[in-house]
């Protein structure tokens, strides 16, 4: 019997795998808190891209808690963070070739970033 | 005799010839015959997934949610408390959606969507992305020049209002909830769902001004 059959097609598509965890976790920031997200250049996979690492913004929102993926994909099913919305300025990100009045928000998971 | 039939085959060849397929064509069917042949895959779900996304689960789903948002304000609430289980309130659950934040366009700040490291879209609302979505150019200009892209694609935004681009490079996906347009009033919700398209959820359009 192959593992994927039209049979459980509906199922597969309806129900989807939440990479959120149950973990109770404290968070180490809050909304508001200045963060910067660290300089690394893994090897391996990760959700950090290069043009937010080095760079300061603000805490937007706090997601909750994730699986982390980096560690997902090494093997480690278990590597519970909170995820941050953070809002960083184009022009801290662009310098002087930023869009006027615009920002990004992007979502970091808390081993990513370091206070400000 | 086989180099005579080959041949005659080649004199009686009167279809049309196509260009060779595409590496990502080749390489599709070279996994596919793989996993079939290895028993892991029974072809006709790679059928009923592709039906699912064609018939089924596509930006109308994300409209129906849209226009309940622009209908009914105790919806738009919890939209945006909580978009997952506002939106399974409508039955759009499913792959790609299981953590679902939505964004409100206003007269002071427009939201557009990008993922810049792959192609994290939001399924069960908007279907599969479209192509230009995935291509490295909207995925570097998006953030870089958002207000360029958004003019590529017929949307002038004025610089009073405040443009907001969510990389959705984590494991949330996102849906731009539109603003409503002027002259809806009195539009009933299936009306108003007709004004949703897919790129005034990925905030790459505004929604459409009702008929005349």
């Amino acid at each position: 019997m192959p593992a994927l059959t039209p049979e459980i097609v509906p199922g597969l598509v309806a129900g989807g795998a939440s990479c959120r965890m149950d973990a109770e976790i404290a968070p180490r920031f809050k909304v508001g808190d200045r963060v910067t997200a660290r300089i690394v250049n893994p090897m391996s996979h990760t959700r950090l891209p290069r043009y937010i690492r080095g760079k300061t913004g603000t805490v937007a929102r706090d997601h909750g808690v994730f699986a982390l993926p980096d560690s997902s994909v090494c093997g480690v099913h278990s590597d519970p963070q909170h995820v941050y919305s953070v809002r960083f300025e184009a022009d801290h990100l662009w310098g002087e070739h930023a869009n006027a009045n615009s920002s990004l928000y992007i979502d970091l998971f808390d081993v990513y970033i370091d206070p400000a | 005799m086989t180099i005579a039939n080959e041949g005659s085959s080649i004199m009686a060849d009167d279809h049309t010839h196509n260009e060779p397929p595409s590496d990502t064509a080749m390489r599709v069917k070279a996994l596919e015959t793989l996993l079939t042949e290895k028993g892991l895959l029974d072809p006709a779900a790679i059928d009923a997934l592709v039906e699912t996304y064609e018939t089924r689960i596509g930006p109308r789903n994300g409209a129906r949610v849209v226009a309940r948002a622009w209908t009914d304000p105790d919806y738009r609430q919890r939209l945006l408390e909580d978009g997952t289980k506002a939106i399974a309130e409508l039955g759009f659950s499913g792959v790609q959606g299981e953590d679902m934040v939505v964004v409100e366009n206003t007269g002071d700040v427009h939201n557009m969507v990008v993922c810049t490291l792959c192609s994290c879209y939001p399924w069960p609302t908007l279907g599969l992305p479209p192509i230009w979505f995935k291509s490295a150019p909207y995925r570097a200009r998006a953030v870089i020049d958002p207000r360029g892209v958004l003019k590529e694609f017929g949307v002038e935004l004025s610089e009073d209002v405040e443009l907001r681009v969510w990389d959705s490079n984590a494991e949330l996906r996102y849906l731009v909830l539109p603003q409503r347009p002027a002259g809806t009033e009195g539009m009933s919700e299936d009306e108003l769902a007709e004004l949703v398209s897919r790129d005034s959820m990925i905030g790459t359009a505004l929604a459409d001004a009702p008929a005349g």
